[in-house]
């Protein structure tokens, strides 16, 4: 706990001072009358409470509503929120990158340059304009230390069929999860439905978010999560679990996870405050320090544990094909594993 | 003779019309829209297309999906196997609490309780932890103690998600069987036993029949409860891979969504739980559904001998399932730092309570959401029973007959039915609630109608008409007297049928997941979320909060009532 | 102080008439019971009376007054009764002096000192003064049912209605609250509807006795007049122990049972016409054949079949000679004849009362 009070409260005052340098004085009061931001995020929710913590610190007086629930499910949420004509969501943040494609599309997000993104890669900036990629992760497999050696672990996304590690597993639900969808688009490019149909042979358990496997691995429940954001991974090896990661050799599906402000946000000014404080340096690199997230930042600097970007074989989906297939690799991702 | 007068000759109209009969059409109008509603909007959306006339269309892609077809089985088996263990279980357990010299058979009744109001997705979600097949602390016990290499129990799968069921399902057994044993005199046994057979003979011979009624209708309505549950098979079947027809018509909820599917789906379930009902009633016969009243004969016990003890073991195991363990677990995983490592020094901390209170904002916002729910429902609806049973007892207005079955509908609409039939109907005019916690607070005042108009229904039965029309001949009207004479008599029965209520909805699960927004979660959706994300020291503190919740509250109605809930009188 | 008037009343429960066209008059100031076996329709009737219910045809008139009739009832709080119940129906969360106070809360312009007084002195006529502090529950049977008398004399109501207030008590306390109601009615003078089921109760408590079947008024009358004169079988049967005898009339004053020839006291009858008659098991003496004074008129022959000592009486039952008519006789307990034993017995012609001859059976 303590550490990240003090640090919060170090990071609040340097964000304090560089607002008021900044003379951002307007738009912070327009915000301020707006008293809070609502925030639908698929950041695991320690991570994405950290977040709100750190704003609310820098900007005394605006909320923030953190929602935080699985990338698919923020969707129908928001979905069925504009059905029912309610307003509700001011910035929503998934992991599947298709969703923004679509939100676009229907004219439902509202064009915003967040501050400080001009340096950021293009595979983290909509061509035109309405969604950023706040933070990256890659998909990779994981697997109890206590159950296996290094060499005994799986090395390939194909190391995973083996009929050894039946009712081993555990995989993550692209029901619920955009880096799931992410992934299970990425590696039915590269290996086909075909792979997921050996892989269901193996009967690995069926948890939700992409957060869960590193519990589900750390416990020893499963002993090897065949899929699930590294970054969670990290934070768990981190916090001194038995808990190791493989980066595959055929690649990582890389997940970006754009942000964006809703066309409808009913709190505009407070929306574009949110937006540009978590596109800020300092939290940018708070997410790959404590969190283990990649992001497009380029000033920001990684762990010295952690693989740099540049050094995986990244597979890449892109947005659009996310955005067509996104129905289709849920529906077939039911009818192979069952549920 | 003086006061006020009637001129003399005919009475004016007026004189005669009963003035606090608006109040009795009001609220009986409300019960008709609360039900009509949503049921007929789920009819007809299961029916509807967008453009194009009525269709069955739906029917006809819901009974061609082989998804759904097994969701559909699989629901059949569960509640088939339910039903079955919840009366081996109850059957035995409620007869030797009430038959026998079984020692501390008040501890055990108060297990049975605990066992009755505990929230079964909390039970699951405990017994995950208990008996995963690798991690669960069971199955690493049996593992270290025989050095076996498979687990002794998979709670993930049909068998382990029957288990879990069962467990918070037998205390409707054992309710059901209690009461109609508290009622057969031990004469008729005795009879038998003169006649030659012996203890256990004549309980088998004479006390079981006598019993049948009870247990079947005991069977049923474990049954109904496993075809409605879906916080349990979310927790254990799901990561087992299947679905069944509660999880099914949640998962249609994604989108984009399939709403005239899951209307289309919810119609074998709503069909099948009033069939089962009917049944029940059949079986039941003019006793109803609710416990039996009324008193029996001399009642003595027969002793166990040898078997006294091994019978108190075998009642103290499946309380360990029921209670011990789950709470166990629960309270273990809120103090410590990784849930399945040995509780020591180092994995001691209150770290899982700082994050649920102070760190994660959803938990304070859905604990003041639920609370309000909680005493808005039960408040509004204990008024409303108590007005409607009052209506149907007093046969105030035309057409009382049907205030019962409609107050008592609800119990044939499973709660994820039920959530899709309000969706549907609250998400347009004339009345748009979703996302307003009006939506989760007319739904839980739907669910909740039958239990708190049984316990209402009780309490004015227990008042003679006479009471009311001596006051009123003595120149009270209706609506003082229901003042100054009903509203006295009834306060116990009432404030019992408020925290009735009050439990039902702080535990509500499988409405509210499909009702919530963001802005208005509720507890057990906030569990439910942590679940989904594998936070299990903040679900163990809020389905801890959850407990205490519960058992404060029938702490009150033991209190009012000065007996306890489960209805048998010592 | 109104009378009250049943006109032509009618009222069903789904195809049956609880009440069928029953009419009655009771004066000012009068007890009348309304005297029936159960589902006679009697306490409906009184539910008619005190508007719990609505007629389906008739009236109710209460002095000038129409307090009911199928367009419109006058609800119970406005009709100015007052009601003892079976049950007495005290509410067990009121004291004693709250239950009896209660509908002076309805006086206008009673002062709460006033109130207190006329409750005060209520309890002290019912024999209750000091158990005002008391709850209903913590009272007997009897110590019950005068709190429900004071509790409806209290307000002075212009019609009492009693439904069976009686039916709970004990036997003993039964026959001394006969009496109390009795001397309450003539203290207060209330026009007053009795409901019971128990002839005895009837006889000693009402002015007029309204015997009930059938949801009709089948007799109205003193009790001397039921009991002496009774109009039909049912009212003979009902109202005491009878013989009941079917004959043919021989003679306007002469009936025929099998070889047997009774003289009729009233006389009247169609010569030709079945009659049957009621004799009252008291009305009959029995005297040894030896002891028997010259055949006189209706003097009959008969058997002693079974006799059961009663204490001050014994009651036989004997077989008639020449017939199969048997007949219970009581008679003093002094005399005393075995069973087997032929006896003679006489009967005083006014002692044999013809009923209505056509009785309507449904």
């Amino acid at each position: 706990m303590l550490p990240i009070v003090a640090r919060l409260f170090a990071f609040a005052a340097v964000v304090l001072f560089a607002t008021v340098a900044s003379a951002q004085d307007a738009r912070v009061e327009a915000a301020k009358k707006e008293g809070k931001v609502v925030w639908y995020t698929s950041l695991a929710l320690p991570s994405a409470e950290k977040v709100a913590k750190l704003f609310e610190a820098a900007y005394p007086g605006i909320k923030v509503e953190v929602h935080r629930t699985g990338s698919e499910r923020i969707l129908g949420r928001v979905m069925q929120e504009l059905k029912a004509n309610i307003k509700n969501v001011d910035v929503v943040h998934t992991s599947d990158a298709g969703h923004f494609v679509m939100f676009k599309g229907r004219g439902l997000l509202t064009k915003y340059t967040p501050a400080g993104v001009e340096g950021f890669p293009a595979g983290f900036k909509d061509k035109d304009g309405y969604y950023y990629g706040l933070r990256a992760t890659v998909n990779a497999i994981a697997y109890n230390t206590k159950a296996l050696s290094a060499a005994e672990a799986p090395k390939t996304w194909k190391d995973l069929l083996d009929p050894k590690w039946k009712g081993k597993l555990v995989t993550a639900h692209p029901g619920y999860s955009g880096v799931i969808t992410t992934h299970v688009a990425a590696l039915v490019n590269l290996h086909g439905w075909d792979y997921f149909k050996q892989l269901a042979q193996n009967r690995p358990m069926l948890v939700q978010s992409a957060v869960d496997p590193s519990g589900v691995v750390a416990s020893g429940e499963r002993v090897v999560a065949v899929n699930g954001g590294d970054y969670t991974f990290y934070q768990t090896k981190k916090k001194g679990n038995p808990l190791e990661i493989v980066y595959p050799r055929e690649g990582v599906p890389l997940v970006v996870s754009p942000t964006a402000i809703m066309s409808f946000a009913p709190h505009p000014n407070a929306s574009k405050l949110f937006t540009d404080f978590t596109f800020s340096r300092e939290v940018q690199q708070v997410m790959a320090d404590s969190e283990g997230l990649y992001t497009g930042h380029p000033e920001v600097t990684y762990p010295a544990d952690k693989p740099k970007l540049s050094e995986l074989k990244l597979l890449t989906v892109d947005p659009e094909e996310l955005e067509k297939r996104g129905e289709e690799i849920r529906k077939r991702f039911v009818e192979i594993f069952g549920a | 003779m003086t006061g006020e007068g009637v001129a003399a000759g005919t009475p004016g109209r007026l004189q005669g019309i009963d003035r606090a009969l608006p109040v009795w059409v009001a609220v009986v109008l409300v019960l008709v829209f609360l039900m009509a509603l949503p049921l007929g909007w789920l009819v007809w959306m299961s029916v509807s297309t967008e453009a194009a006339g009525p269709t069955l269309g739906h029917y006809a892609a819901v009974l061609q999906s082989p998804a759904m077809l097994k969701a559909l089985w699989n629901t059949v088996v569960l509640a088939f196997w339910v039903g079955l263990a919840s009366v081996a279980v109850g059957a035995p357990l409620a007869w030797l609490t009430a038959r026998t010299d079984l020692p501390a058979t008040g501890l055990i009744r108060a297990l049975v309780l605990a066992s009755f109001v505990t929230p079964p997705f909390l039970g699951a979600f405990a017994w995950v932890m208990l008996a995963g097949p690798n991690a669960g602390l069971l199955n690493v016990l049996w593992r270290d103690v025989t050095g076996a290499a498979d687990p002794l129990f998979n709670i993930f799968g049909m068998p382990g998600l029957v288990f879990v069921v069962t467990t918070y399902t037998f205390p409707y057994v054992y309710i059901m069987v209690a009461n109609t044993l508290a009622l057969i005199a031990s004469d008729l046994e005795e009879a038998a036993a003169i006649l030659g057979a012996g203890r256990f003979t004549a309980a088998r011979t004479v006390t079981l029949p006598m019993v049948a009624p009870a247990l079947v209708s005991g069977f049923i309505l474990s049954v109904l409860q496993a075809l409605a549950l879906f916080g349990s098979p979310a927790i254990l079947a799901m990561p087992a891979g299947f679905h069944t027809i509660t999880t099914q018509i949640w998962s249609l909820f994604q989108y984009p969504p399939k709403i005239e599917q899951a209307a289309a789906i919810s119609m074998p379930l709503l069909l099948a739980t009033a069939l089962l009902l009917l049944v029940q009633k059949r079986v039941l016969g003019r006793r109803g559904y609710a416990a039996v009243g009324g008193k029996g004969g001399q009642r003595r016990t027969i002793p166990l001998g040898v078997w006294r003890w091994p019978a108190l073991l075998g009642c103290m195991v499946v309380m360990a399932c029921a209670i011990f363990l789950p709470y166990g677990i629960l309270a273990k995983a809120a103090f410590s730092r990784a849930w399945a490592q040995p509780l020591t020094w180092s994995n001691l901390t209150l770290g899982n309570f700082t994050f649920t209170f102070f760190e994660y904002s959803a938990t304070r916002s859905a604990i003041v959401n639920t609370l309000e729910l909680g005493i808005a429902t039960a408040s509004v609806g204990a008024v409303m029973v108590a007005l409607l049973s009052y209506v149907a007892n007093r046969r105030l207005i035309v057409g009382h007959q049907v205030v019962a079955f409609l107050a008592l509908a609800p119990i044939v609409i499973p709660g994820v039915v039920l959530a899709v039939a309000l969706f549907i109907a609250y998400t347009r005019p004339p009345l748009v609630l979703y996302g307003t916690l009006a939506i989760l607070f007319v739904a839980y005042l739907t669910k909740e109608m039958p239990v708190g108009y049984a316990q209402s229904d009780a309490t004015f039965r227990g008042i003679p008409p006479e009471l009311e029309e001596a006051g009123r001949i003595l120149g009270a009207g209706r609506l003082r007297i229901l003042r100054d004479v009903t509203a006295p008599l009834a306060r116990s029965g009432i404030i019992a049928a408020w925290c009735f209520i009050f439990i039902g909805v702080i535990r509500e699960l499988s409405a509210s997941i499909i009702l919530f927004t963001p802005a208005t979660k509720v507890m057990s959706v906030v569990i439910f979320d942590l679940k989904e994300e594998g936070q299990f020291g903040a679900i163990a503190v809020l389905g801890l909060v959850m407990l205490v919740l519960t058992f404060a509250t029938v702490g009150l109605v033991q209190a009012v009532l000065g007996r306890d809930v489960l209805g048998v009188k010592d | 102080m109104p009378g009250v008037s049943l006109k032509a009343l009618t009222r069903r429960y789904g195809d049956v008439a609880a009440v069928a066209d029953l009419s009655l008059d009771v004066k000012p100031g009068e007890l009348v019971a309304l005297l029936g076996p159960s589902g006679c329709g009697k306490t409906t009737t009184l539910r008619l009376v005190a508007g719990f219910l609505a007629p389906e045809s008739g009236e109710i008139w209460v002095g000038e007054r129409c307090l009911s009739s199928p367009r419109q009832v006058v609800p119970p709080e406005r009709r100015r009764m007052a009601m003892i119940f079976q049950s007495y129906a005290l509410w067990p969360h009121m004291t004693v002096a709250q239950n009896v106070a209660y509908g002076l809360r309805f006086k206008p312009g009673l002062a709460r000192a006033d109130r207190e007084r006329r409750v005060t002195e209520m309890l002290r006529v019912v024999q209750l003064g000091g158990y005002e502090a008391r709850y209903p529950g913590e009272l007997s049977g009897g110590q019950q049912q005068r709190v429900a008398v004071a509790r409806a004399l209290v307000v002075e109501p212009e019609i009492l209605l009693l439904d069976e207030p009686l039916s709970n008590l004990d036997a003993n306390l039964r026959e001394e609250m006969r009496f109390e109601i009795r001397r309450l009615h003539e203290a207060f003078g209330i026009t007053t509807l009795y409901v019971t089921h128990d002839q005895a109760e009837a006889m000693v408590i009402s002015d007029r006795i309204a015997v009930l079947e059938r949801g009709r008024v089948v007799q109205v009358g003193t009790a001397d007049e039921v009991f002496l004169s009774p109009r039909t079988r049912f009212v003979a049967e009902f109202i005491g122990k009878t013989n009941l005898v079917e004959g043919v009339a021989a003679r306007p004053d002469t009936v025929t049972v099998g070889g047997l020839r009774l003289r009729v006291g009233a006389g009247g009858l169609t010569p030709g016409a079945r009659v049957a008659l009621s004799i009252r098991p008291h009305d009959i003496a029995l005297a040894t054949p030896g002891e028997a004074t010259a055949a006189g008129v209706n003097t009959l022959r008969g058997m002693v079949e079974r006799a059961s000592f009663l204490g001050d009486s014994v009651d036989y039952q004997v077989r008639l000679a020449d017939s199969d008519v048997v007949l219970r006789v009581v008679a003093p307990a002094a005399q005393r004849l075995r069973v087997g034993e032929a006896v003679a017995l006489q009967v005083d012609p006014a002692a044999c009362i013809a009923l209505a001859a056509a009785e309507e059976r449904a």
